[in-house]
């Protein structure tokens, strides 16, 4: 307990009628990378401004290292902010802009000293070499280390990350993932990440918290949400489960596929049956299955590099996915418009439903 | 390959026509006219009779009488006073309605409303001031019905500070709307990224605030200032002709058809503006920042 460096308690923060928040409560320990996951108007941004001082909550707490701050100004609070769209002082300098809060913030260095530890920080973020340009002379990628060390400098318990990585191409994001990963083993500070991104959320942090209306729906270890969501909403969210309606009655599930008898289930207020896409065996439209099985009509297929997604259409028009890791040998060639029998090991789907076990 | 190299000259062809009108209009109601003030402030004037004969005559007696050079130092004075009345008023204003109030919609209506009072004449703009400052008018009524004063104040009309009132509600409309539509354009979280940086208001107004809203106050300036420098009729009907600028110098001029004098004056006024406009745009570059 006395490693929480961060804690949120019964968080709600209402606009109009709209529930951005709603009783969140949270702890986060010490050199922590937490890694907020919701769709868009889940609250996740909310969050974020609350814990840095822009929004008040209308009720509950925010405690930072054992002190309460729900009502003290943004620029008291010490926590560090890197915005989505990055935020840069356009009229300044790339050292001006990280050294900004050196000089102009709460405790002024001289500025030799600022202009060290700018210094420092820019080298940190692999920008060397780059201190006198103007912030509209740099890249994309470049503002966004900028951005970071500006926040860095100030060295900061605890910084707060807005979607960092959603305005950088693809390529961009994965070195920036890793960077920010070194640098915070590196200064020991606790990281809260907010992304719309299951991949972001599942390669960034030590812990997942998903959240979805305002609400926190599960938190866990990234491998633990990953295998076992706690619920049909966050196995949505993943992006990574065919999700069936239907119904669970006397440890049988029938659904689209049939009915197949269901060893375990999750809690929850609706009957779902939740299979991971790489889980999906695809098999001739003529063949004599056992188990679970969809006809379905080939659609088309995406190349991934590391694996194939391929895309299914059931009779009522859903899409199913079917994801083909290549390490495990070269993907058959299914035909477009043509009918195929999709079936999984039913001990490897995830059921929800009212009547749990 | 020979597409390419017969296109260039067509393309050439194009932009020349399209340049065409506006090159015309301007050579023809622009430069020509400004060639002509010149040539004419170098011709003789006699008290009823003007021949093209070169003469620095007029220049002479420009800069030998105390009221032309005079009034030049007023033009001067009163457009720096008003320069810095305008932007007093009008800043704070901007930051109001560009920065502070946070819905779009409101902004625009703050706006409109700053712009309401041109929906009537300049004119009636001008001497609707009589009526409030003069010795019988509202603001000596009003004053003297509470027990403020027991005498009308009578420095309040036909005096520089009337026209230096008249001047500054007149014109603060066209400083408030760049700054504003500058102070508008800056993103909010870059406000908020210097809060979390620790940095107070004050330090935020200075060192973010006012350097990206500069390019808006240099086009209100040069807006205030070609507009003030030129005036006439602000200081010919709230003065009581004691104030006397050069576009009034110009105008009596004009009157009494010497017009080699007016053109004198004339010439002088378009350098004076000239400088000006040249030395605000030395302070932001326009083209890079709009």
């Amino acid at each position: 307990m006395e490693t929480a460096v961060f804690r949120l308690e019964g968080v709600t923060k209402r606009y109009g009628d709209l529930v951005a928040l709603d009783d969140v409560t949270l702890d986060v320990r010490v050199n922590e990378y937490v890694s907020f996951l919701g769709p868009s108007g889940s609250g996740k941004t909310t969050l974020l401004r609350v814990i840095a001082g822009f929004e008040t909550p209308d009720s509950g707490r925010v405690f930072f290292e054992g002190r309460d701050i729900t009502h003290v100004p943004s620029h008291e609070r010490a926590i560090g902010f890197v915005f989505q769209n990055f935020a840069l002082f356009p009229h300044l300098t790339v050292i001006k802009n990280v050294g900004f809060g050196l000089t102009y913030g709460k405790k002024p260095l001289p500025n030799a000293e600022v202009d060290k530890r700018a210094r420092e920080v820019i080298a940190m973020v692999g920008l060397a070499g780059m201190e006198d340009r103007g912030v509209d002379q740099i890249s994309g990628g470049q503002r966004q280390r900028v951005a970071l060390a500006r926040t860095l400098a100030m060295q900061p318990k605890l910084v707060l990350l807005d979607e960092p990585l959603g305005a950088l191409d693809a390529n961009l994001r994965g070195r920036m993932r890793n960077e920010l990963r070194a640098i915070r083993e590196r200064l020991g500070v606790t990281f809260l990440h907010v992304t719309g991104s299951e991949n972001e959320a599942l390669a960034m942090g030590d812990r997942v918290v998903v959240l979805d209306r305002g609400r926190i729906i599960q938190t866990g270890a990234a491998d633990d949400v990953y295998s076992a969501p706690a619920s049909p909403d966050v196995a949505h969210f993943l992006n990574r489960f065919n999700l069936f309606d239907g119904t669970l009655a006397g440890g049988n599930f029938s659904g689209p596929f049939g009915t197949v008898p269901v060893a375990a289930a999750r809690k929850s207020d609706r009957d779902v049956y939740a299979v991971r896409y790489d889980r999906m065996r695809v098999m001739p439209a003529s063949a004599a299955a056992h188990g679970p099985t969809l006809k379905a009509t080939f659609v088309a297929s995406e190349y991934l590099g590391s694996s194939i997604m391929n895309f299914f259409e059931t009779g009522d028009g859903r899409v199913v996915e079917m994801e083909h890791h290549l390490s495990l040998g070269a993907p058959d060639i299914y035909e477009a418009k043509q009918d195929y029998l999709l079936t999984w090991n039913p001990d490897q789907a995830i059921v929800f439903g009212r009547e749990a076990r | 390959m020979s597409d390419a190299t017969a296109s260039v000259p067509r393309k050439d062809w194009t932009t020349r026509l399209l340049l065409l009108p506006g090159v015309i209009w301007m050579m023809l109601f622009l430069i020509t006219p400004i060639l002509m003030i010149v040539y004419v402030s170098f011709w003789t004037q006699t008290t009823f009779n003007i021949s093209p004969d070169p003469t620095l005559d007029s220049w002479k007696q420009f800069f030998s009488s105390t009221t032309y050079v005079g009034s030049l130092w007023t033009t001067i004075r009163i457009w720096l006073i008003v320069l810095a009345t305008t932007f007093i008023v009008g800043y704070p204003t901007a930051l109001f309605v560009g920065l502070l109030v946070k819905s779009k919609t409101l902004s625009t209506v703050l706006l409109v409303i700053c712009v309401i009072p041109f929906w009537t004449s300049f004119l009636i703009r001008v001497l609707a001031w009589r009526p409030m400052l003069g010795k019988e008018g509202a603001i000596n009524i009003i004053l003297q019905k509470f027990g403020i004063i027991q005498q009308p104040i009578e420095v309040l009309l036909f005096t520089e500070l009337s026209v230096i009132i008249g001047m500054t509600q007149i014109y603060c409309v066209f400083m408030v709307g760049p700054i504003a539509f500058m102070l508008a354009r800056i993103d909010r979280n870059i406000i908020e990224a210097a809060r979390d940086l620790g940095a107070g208001f004050g330090r935020i107004f200075w060192k973010i605030i006012l350097p990206l809203s500069l390019p808006g106050v240099v086009v209100g300036a040069i807006f205030v200032s070609v507009m003030v420098l030129g005036e006439f009729a602000t200081s010919g009907a709230l003065s009581g002709r004691k104030v006397n600028l050069l576009g009034n110098i110009i105008v009596t001029q004009v009157g009494s058809l010497k017009w080699a004098m007016a053109s004198v004056v004339g010439v002088i006024l378009t350098v004076v503006m000239g400088i000006v406009i040249a030395g605000f745009l030395r302070i932001v570059d326009l083209k890079r920042e709009l």
